[in-house]
């Protein structure tokens, strides 16, 4: 019954050899199984998890936020956003990273999708930022750790995977998102000046701009600012379920690219097939780790997990401590969607059973994850904007990080001590 | 030695698990002395409407699970399911497993597994928020939130506007107002924690619907037991199992019931309102029974034979 | 782990193709929803089935979108040492993963048929519309049978960079 650390083994090799992570969890998860079931019972899961799963209906909101994601970048509000951040921020030092910074956390509040953060922002805010002689460094890392808080600030894909593994409201989990994405935007333009000054970069600076100009840019935010109060005033006030706003987001996103004048039905198209393609790549890794998932569950892993867990005390701190330093090396190696479905099933129950609230704990495998994101040698925001700028070198970016991880790693600490930073709004709702 | 592996989609605590499923796996290992043990998997392997082909695949050996989470496969269902039936869930599911054992077994639908139980929920009722539902029309208008398959229709008769979701999303759809009221058994008002959401019940003399469980195991797995060890599972299952599942479902209902005390006003639904009730949803249960006819059993029969059993199962 | 950017791709009819019936789903998904909550709260009228035709649209987008993210070669995968083994050994490392690969998808694919298959035998359908469950479960089986040919297709082929 215990074979399970062959079966991690051999998943391992096989990652690492460079096989699709979706079809090396299936694979490894059916041999794995038919060992302890049989072959014919355990194909016969396999066919019936990749389809039983597909009809999901809560998972629907994942092409429906991926989709409202895609026609706000259609729809140009990135660079108003970047304009009206730029305006407040253009007299301080290091104020166009800043501005990336707060442009980021805007963005993430109309887009469900990290590394459509970091994309989106890269193509507007790099090139004013080389403009201006900003050194690659920081101009690539405040983008690439910006991006992250795409899966914070809600909308998030994240916290709706991890809404139905853990079966907590989607809707508690996004309202609690809020408060550490404002956080997070806090500690990331501190990490940019902490970069200017340590490094006593020599940054222009512009004229300060008068107030009726500063409060005159806000008119461009006006579009992303109405759809999180639409997508996100409709779910606190109950005019539709968190399912149902992914939908209505999706479509108030289309309006709103009509509105600024930049529907074709070609990019349209385009952008819809991007959707679907992330859709279905999202949903493989998802039915890869369920095979894998089910494998772990009649293998007994999860008991041994469960041990290993308080190998180091089972007071709560210490199991909390153990599972952030679980993640923070496999964030290193694991892409975050495929860590988070690989650990939180097998992490929830220890957790909540320490008596965690598992809202609280959406955030902080959130916050991880997005750490994840930006640390070597698997960043896949680092990546992204490294295939947008391949003039840059990686070990440039993730240098340029590290002021941001630090700050990541004071904001996980806080989340820890204050738990009422993640709970107060979920509680008011 | 043999242990079957009992597939689980619900949480240890759930009464279904804790106070059917691990007794019943207890009488196993005391009817067999030990030779088979039950052993009730901690995770689920799949949604819940996979459970039945988890048997039949013998991905597990025993499941469990509600047959309308699979529509269109079993149509025998029906006869359970019906408004009026019954009060007792005891009574109802006792009364199910004879005429499934008499009837409804020849339509071939569980052919392909042995089937250990099949029993019901207590009654499903109407719950509301800030409406009177004294009246003959009153659910008129309520959007409510409804699980599909014959609630749905209920629901779409007796005037009300359904809202579709899952079970567990009724406490969104109820605290955000999506919805305004909802069709369910007393135990699963209290469990999915909608009480302080709503303030007013009708309770409807034996019930506006109820849902059918299954409680079934591998054939192969089955066959493949010593014929006194079958004899010993068959001695634990069947009426009897029916009979624990239906005494839980109406223990957990009186708590649902004594839970709502001072909380929802529940009313009694009257001569008026029941006639009304009865005449609207005639042509839902003429539908139904024309669906199992459809099977080869005789619709009317089986029902007939159903509420005899009912009443007998009553007195007893 | 890395996604590849889309590269010019020779099944160009294809792809638009895909992107046609992935846009139309999409689109109807959010059409669906859109529908069904203003029909609720203008008209005290939800939309009927509006919650499993989405559903029966998800696994479609999900299926029909595979054989897209094949042709792209879009699959997530770790490239922590991939990258750094030798150039003369990369072509037979990609073309045994690529032939791996194929055969998870069209073991999976054949899993699909199969399911389907049981499905059909009893007649399973979606909840409120009744619409039968097995065409869709088949649909998922070609689908991803197609994705399987591509990755064949693909092994076979010297790298495109
Ligand atoms: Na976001
Ligand atoms: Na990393």
């Amino acid at each position: 019954m215990s074979n399970w650390p062959v079966g991690a083994s051999i998943l391992f090799v096989l990652l690492l050899s460079g096989m699709p992570i979706s079809l090396a969890l299936a694979a490894v998860g059916t041999i794995g199984t038919a060992a302890i079931i049989g072959w014919g019972p355990s194909l016969s899961l396999l066919g019936q998890t990749f389809f039983d799963n597909s009809r999901n209906y809560s998972l629907s909101v994942l092409p429906l936020f991926l989709m409202m994601g895609n026609f706000v970048v259609q729809s140009g509000i990135a660079e108003e956003l970047y304009r009206s951040a730029n305006a407040w921020l253009r007299h301080r030092r290091g104020g166009l990273a800043m501005a990336t910074v707060v442009a980021c956390g805007g963005f993430s509040s109309v887009c469900g999708s990290s590394m459509a953060t970091a994309a989106t922002m890269t193509k507007i805010a790099l090139p004013s930022m080389r403009r201006f002689g900003y050194p690659d460094d920081l101009s690539t890392a405040s983008i690439a750790a910006g991006g992250t808080l795409g899966i914070l600030i809600p909308p998030s894909v994240i916290l709706v995977f991890f809404g139905i593994l853990t079966q907590q409201d989607i809707g508690k989990l996004f309202l609690a998102g809020i408060v550490p994405g404002l956080i997070g935007v806090l500690g990331y333009a501190i990490a940019v000046m902490i970069s200017v000054r340590m490094r006593r970069i020599d940054l222009p600076v512009e004229e300060k701009l008068p107030l009726a100009a500063r409060i005159r840019s806000l008119r461009g935010t006006a579009g992303a600012l109405a759809l999180f109060v639409f997508v996100m005033g409709g779910i606190y006030l109950g005019v539709f379920t968190p399912t149902e706003s992914a939908g209505m987001g999706a479509a108030g996103a289309f309006l709103l690219t009509i509105l600024q004048g930049r529907f074709s039905l070609r990019t349209t198209f385009e952008t819809l097939f991007e959707t679907a393609k992330t859709t279905a790549m999202m949903f493989f890794i998802l039915f890869g780790a369920l095979t894998f998932t089910n494998y772990v569950n009649l293998s007994g892993m999860t008991g041994d997990m469960q041990i290993a867990l308080t190998f180091f005390g089972d007071s709560p701190t210490a199991v909390i401590l153990t599972i952030l330093a679980i993640y923070l090396v496999l964030g290193c190696m694991l892409e975050g969607l495929s860590m988070i479905m690989l650990t939180v099933p097998i992490f929830y129950p220890v957790v909540a059973a320490q008596g965690f609230d598992l809202i609280w704990f959406g955030i902080f495998v959130v916050v991880v994850t997005e750490i994840s994101y930006i640390t070597p040698p698997v960043g896949m925001n680092a990546f992204v904007l490294r295939s947008v700028v391949p003039d840059v070198a990686l070990k440039t970016i993730f240098r340029g990080l590290l002021p941001f991880v630090a700050m990541d790693i004071i904001r996980v600490a806080l989340l820890l001590i204050f738990p009422v930073l993640v709970l107060f709004i979920p509680a008011h709702m | 030695e043999t242990t079957l592996r009992m597939a689980n989609w619900l949480p240890p605590s759930h009464p279904l698990v804790a106070e059917v499923m691990v007794p019943f796996a207890e009488q196993v290992a005391e009817a067999t002395q030990g030779r088979v043990t039950v052993d009730i998997m901690g995770a689920p392997l799949g949604p819940p409407g996979a459970h039945f082909d988890f048997a039949v695949n013998g991905i597990a050996d025993i499941t469990f699970g509600v047959q309308g989470y699979s529509p269109g496969r079993f149509k025998t269902t029906n006869i359970a399911e019906l408004p009026f039936l019954g009060d007792s869930a005891e009574a109802v599911s006792v009364a199910y497993w004879r005429t499934f054992d008499e009837m409804l077994i020849d339509a071939g639908e569980y052919d392909r597994v042995k089937v250990l139980a099949v029993f019901t929920h207590g009654p499903g009722q109407v719950f509301t928020k800030g409406r009177d539902l004294t009246s003959v029309d009153a659910i008129k208008g309520v959007k409510m939130r409804v699980g599909g398959g014959i609630v749905h229709e209920i629901a779409t008769r007796i005037g009300a506007t359904p809202v579709e979701g899952p079970s567990s999303k009724a406490y969104e759809l109820l605290s955000q107002g999506v919805a305004d009221g909802i069709l369910f058994p007393y135990e699963s008002v209290a469990f999915f924690k909608l009480i302080p959401l709503l303030d007013q019940g009708l309770a409807v003399p034996g019930g506006l619907y109820n849902t059918s469980f299954y409680i079934v195991m591998n054939k192969a797995k089955w066959e493949s037991l010593p014929e006194e060890d079958k004899a010993a599972i068959d001695s634990v299952s069947g009426e009897a199992l029916a009979r624990l599942a239906g005494q839980m479902w109406d223990r957990v209902d009186a708590a649902g019931l004594a839970e709502m005390e001072g909380k929802i006003a529940i009313t009694t639904a009257s001569d008026a309102q029941v006639a009304a009730l009865a005449a609207q949803l005639q042509p839902v249960i003429d539908a139904k029974l024309a669906e199992v006819s459809e099977t080869g059993v005789d619709g009317a029969a089986a029902l007939a034979l159903m509420k005899a059993e009912i009443a007998a199962a009553g007195t007893e | 782990m890395s996604r590849a950017p889309s590269l010019p791709s020779p099944a160009g009819p294809a792809r638009a193709a895909l992107g046609v019936i992935c846009g139309v789903m999409l689109f109807a998904m959010m059409g669906l929803t859109v529908v069904d909550v203003i029909g609720r709260y203008l008209f005290s009228a939800p939309l009927t089935g509006a919650t499993e035709l989405t559903e029966i649209l998800l696994a479609c987008v999900i299926f029909i979108g595979l054989p897209a993210v094949s042709l792209d070669d879009e699959h997530v995968t770790v490239d922590l040492i991939t990258g750094k083994l030798p150039a003369a050994i990369q072509p037979f490392r990609r073309a045994i993963l690529l032939l791996a690969s194929g055969v998870v998808l069209a073991v999976i694919a054949w899993r699909l048929w199969a399911h389907a298959g049981q499905i059909a035998g009893y007649g399973g359908t979606t909840n409120s519309l009744r619409l039968p469950v097995a065409p869709v479960a088949y649909l998922c089986a070609i689908c991803t049978g197609l994705a399987a040919g591509i990755t064949f297709a693909a092994a076979m082929r010297p790298p495109r960079d």
